[in-house]
């Protein structure tokens, strides 16, 4: 089993060859292709950097080309005679500078990503838009500001930025005995070089707990905050790291190109960049790099060439609108026509995973299905080791109650959701939470979890207030939740839906996961081997690399419970579990679920309307109904209850579970 | 003039830019709020109906100002082809690169629009070249302080003034009567509300979206046949920059929010008339983008709209 981002030896070394040889073949040839393929790899670092915004953290950025602008006016600024920067005319300047710009290019991603953390999806697109005018306006207009009021002028025909003229020129690296002056092969082997470290680093991202997280909100925020991923700095670190990237495109493009101009960064530029992402398939390193040379190839050959093709052939046949064609003008039309059809026929990208049709769950007769897909018998032997540890979860046994919640009380507009409810879970202790629908027990579960805030009351886990946590901060003091309607990570494969489970309990920083130091290799080791378990535990061997959202029903949510598990929590909250289940699967969860009070000494809550598994599980039952608490109890109390009875069980409940 | 005059001056500027980005803010708010989808391509609609309307104008052979029987007949007959010509045109482009992708990954849809606003752009570009395209100066400008009322000022407010009002403000008030008063509308604002459930009622759901879709264009139509008929001059590239400033717009009045998209183009249409005077044509697309941030960040729900609270 190789390491995933691993690449096999002889097609690497053969690449490598290739693409040292290149540069002199094409000398060789007298093909003069080495500037522009030089060029197009600049394009090809920018979609990688893309990448990670949209690819990996799906955040639609649509003013990417503002980093690149921003990597561009550093290096050409810092390193210019034009504003009489120190920094210009060293040896050492390109080289120090080159940092300096992907540092400030991904602080300006942190501030342009900071407003973003709030707002949905498609807002976030169009203010990563609107910071992609606004910079390219500001380039343009602070290289003349003159502040006029009534006639007094503080300033007056300052230049920060060049202005429309732009800045002209930047100083070039320097080597000893290399000719960055007149030769394009250094500059080829130098964007090479950013490139090929560039990509070392990303895949070494992408498969580490940073990758993970990044993907996971992706698929699902939500979900992810709620399984101990911190949103917030997530993507700040993918809007900063993105940029980081650009950074270093920006101030390479500078000092080849001599001189940079605000224009060169506008809208445009940045919707290429999308293009080769999302054909390439976003999330694919390789695809992206494919995308990017097809795009490239396509746009700087390909036009050039078909429009001399069909002006051929105009001419051959007299026809003079063929004659006078001239593709290079449908550029962006291409681009735009692009944008559609991948995103109709083929949204993956040309590396996409393809995603298989889910599991064969829907129209095949039910008795078959659970004869086939029968899910074997949760084993006590099979807990995996690490959730015994002591300390790992179980609750010290201090007699402390594990949940304590006290007056918790919600309300929605006029609608009091959840009202002076108090709650009581004991160490090893499970807990029933019943109640007609709507009657606030999801509610209550997001409250507990930190989903929504609570207007009034307490809520202590082992004595200590989780009341204005944030979902994720919660995880990690060890409350782990499923959700009603199943939330996986659909498109991440089902060993990496755990290990984002374990991601509060790694330590590994961006450092460790790209030099990846011994502690963080063995980190990842263990991690891995413990998700392993877990999977095995909870039926789902075999099944690693399998995307979530290709497993049936009854193992969509058997892993959902693995991914609450391996938080290492020491409760566990469960939303109707067993809903949508066949009787047998039921049986099966049912005995999970006591096997974790038992073995593990995991507290519980438990949201279900099979009365059933409720009642033969829980210690204790509480039973909402219009967001207050109508009783409390044992099974046997709540099912003589007559208010229960009344709001919920209805007339006749205890005869038929009798005799049924 | 004096200072007074300068303000008064740019803000009935402010009120005919302003009539025009709201007219092209409720086609944004109401596909928004019928699909949730930004309609990245709506702004270039716009563009497509100042084009459309000159081709049509031209095809009738009015090349000068519009003159007795013409203006009654020739002007309404073009208004009603752009706008039906536009909205066929966003109905075309909601089946053919936004419905397939109804149930896929949420971002999919906005960039199928981005593509799509590129294509009309360039398709344009590649139709009418790159210049701007001289719209000829078909509805006559009559300066009414001076020329009618005898007043003698500096202020300039013409004819063409009273045209984009006489326009959008008939328009807006019979979308508003139509939206709430009308079967088709309350489909609409019950598809809006919760499409399955509006499916479920019996309510052809992708009827009321093609509906939606076609009232939007043909607005955006009747804005683009005033823009034209307003400055004189059209741009392949306008589309975009209306568009934002119209998105900016309906975000500004509350997105999905009708009277809101009204306001917001008021707004938009003040705001950008006093930068350009006050602070510099230059920084006016920054101050707007700016406003748009804001508005996003702090105020999701705008002005007039109200908070969704989100469902766990």
């Amino acid at each position: 089993m190789t390491a995933p981002g691993r690449v096999r030896p002889l097609p690497a070394a053969l690449l490598v060859t290739a693409l040292m040889a290149y540069p002199f073949v094409d000398r060789w040839l007298h093909a003069q292709t080495v500037h522009a393929v030089t060029d197009a790899m600049i394009y090809v670092l920018l979609a990688l950097g893309l990448n990670i915004v949209v690819g990996y953290a799906g955040l639609l950025d649509l003013g990417y080309a503002a980093f690149f602008a921003i990597g561009a006016y550093t290096m050409g600024l810092l390193n210019s005679p034009v504003l009489g920067s120190p920094l210009y005319g060293h040896a050492w300047s390109f080289w120090v500078i080159i940092w300096i710009a992907a540092l400030v290019s991904a602080c300006l991603g942190v501030v342009i990503g900071a407003p973003t953390l709030r707002v949905r999806g498609d807002y976030l697109a169009i203010i990563t838009l609107a910071f992609g005018e606004i910079i390219p306006v500001a380039i343009r207009n602070l290289g003349d500001i003159t502040i006029d009021l009534g006639g007094w002028r503080p300033v007056e025909r300052l230049n920060l930025t060049g202005g429309e003229n732009g800045v002209n020129p930047v100083g070039r690296p320097h080597l000893p005995g290399v000719n960055f002056d007149t030769d394009f092969i250094p500059w080829y082997f130098l964007i090479l070089a950013i490139g090929a470290g560039s990509l070392w680093a990303m895949n070494r991202m992408r498969h580490s707990r940073l990758g993970r997280a990044w993907m996971a909100i992706r698929e699902d925020e939500t979900a992810a905050d709620c399984t101990g991923v911190n949103p917030v700095k997530t993507k700040l670190l993918a809007f900063g790291l993105g940029a980081s990237f650009a950074g270093f495109a920006g101030s390479f493009y500078a000092a080849k190109l001599q001189a940079i101009t605000p224009g060169a960064f506008e809208f445009n530029v940045s919707i290429m960049l999308l293009c080769m992402v999302v054909l390439g398939g976003m999330g694919s390193l390789k695809g992206v790099i494919l995308g990017g040379m097809l795009i490239t190839l396509f746009d700087r050959i390909l036009l050039a060439q078909m429009t001399f093709l069909i002006r051929a052939v105009g001419r051959s046949l007299g026809i003079t609108a063929l004659a006078s064609v001239d593709l290079t003008l449908w550029r962006w039309f291409f681009f735009g026509l692009g944008l559609v059809v991948i995103m109709l026929i083929r949204p993956e990208g040309l590396a996409g995973r393809r995603v298989r049709p889910p599991a064969a769950d829907v129209d095949e007769g039910e008795e078959t299905l659970a004869l086939v897909a029968a899910p074997p018998r949760p084993r006590a032997e099979a807990i995996p080791g690490w959730l015994r540890e002591p300390g790992a979860s179980a609750a010290a046994p201090t007699g402390r109650p594990v949940l304590d919640v006290r007056g918790l009380t919600r309300r929605f507009g006029g609608l009091l959701a959840v009202s002076e409810v108090d709650l009581v879970i004991p160490p090893r202790g499970i807990v029933g939470l019943i109640g007609p629908n709507g009657a606030g027990k999801t509610t209550f579960f997001n409250l507990v979890t930190g989903l929504l805030r609570s207007d009034r009351g307490e809520i202590f886990l082992d004595g200590e207030s989780l009341v204005g946590l944030r979902p994720h901060a919660i995880v990690g003091r060890g409350v782990a939740r499923t959700f009603q309607s199943i939330r996986l990570f659909q498109n991440m494969s089902v060993l990496d839906n755990v290990l984002v489970g374990e991601h509060c309990r790694l330590r590994a920083s961006v450092a460790g996961a790209v030099f990846r130091p011994p502690v963080v290799v063995a980190e990842e080791a263990r991690a891995r081997a413990r998700a392993r378990e877990m999977l095995a535990f909870v039926g789902l061997h075999d099944r690693d690399e399998e995307l979530a959202k290709n497993l049936a029903y009854g193992d969509q949510r058997r892993l959902e419970i693995a991914r609450a598990l391996a938080s290492e929590p020491r409760l566990l909250l469960l939303d109707e579990p067993t809903a949508g289940m066949n009787p047998r699967e039921t049986d099966t969860l049912t005995e999970l679920i006591g096997l974790l009070r038992e073995e593990i000494g995991l507290a519980i809550l438990l949201i279900e309307h099979h009365m059933e598994v409720v009642m033969s599980i829980s210690d204790r039952i509480t039973v909402l109904d219009y967001g207050t608490r109508i009783a409390e109890g044992t099974p046997a109390e709540i099912r003589r209850n007559a208010k229960v009875i009344e709001a919920y069980l209805g007339k006749g409940y205890e005869e038929e579970l009798v005799s049924g | 003039m004096d200072w007074h005059e300068v303000l008064i001056q740019q803000t009935v500027n402010g009120i005919t830019r302003g009539a025009v980005f709201a007219l092209i803010a409720l086609g944004y708010t109401m596909v928004y709020g019928i699909i949730g989808l930004i309609n990245f391509a709506h702004g270039d609609v716009f563009m497509l109906g100042l084009f459309i309307s000159l081709a049509y104008f031209a095809l009738l052979g009015m090349t000068t100002t519009l003159q007795g029987w013409h203006l009654v007949t020739v002007l309404p007959l073009v208004f009603v082809a752009t706008m039906l010509t536009t909205g066929v045109i966003n109905v075309t482009i909601d089946r053919v690169a936004y419905r397939p992708l109804r149930n896929a990954f949420r971002l999919a849809p906005l960039i199928t629009a981005i593509g799509v606003s590129f294509m009309l752009e360039n398709l344009t570009l590649i139709w009418r070249g790159p210049a701007p395209i001289a719209y000829p100066d078909l509805f006559p400008s009559v300066d009414i302080l001076r020329d009618w009322l005898g007043i003698d000022s500096l202020l300039f407010i013409t004819t063409k003034d009273v045209l984009v009002l006489g326009v959008t403000i008939p328009l807006m008030v019979a979308l508003q009567y139509f939206v709430t008063r009308t079967r088709w509308g309350k489909a609409m604002r019950a598809t809006a509300q919760d499409k399955e459930t509006a499916l479920a009622m019996g309510i052809d759901v992708e009827k009321t979206i093609i509906l939606t879709f076609f009232i939007g264009g043909a607005l955006a139509g009747a804005a683009g046949l005033i823009q034209g008929l307003y400055y004189n001059i059209g741009m392949w590239w306008m589309g975009y920059q209306a568009g934002l400033r119209a998105f900016t717009a309906a975000v500004l009045g509350g997105i999905g929010n009708m009277p809101g998209a009204a306001l917001g183009g008021l707004l938009i249409g003040f705001l950008s008339a006093w930068s350009d005077q006050y602070i510099s044509a230059r920084w006016t697309n920054a101050l707007v983008f700016a406003i748009l941030i804001l508005v996003l960040v702090f105020r999701p729900q705008g002005l007039l709209g109200e908070r969704v609270p989100d469902k766990a």
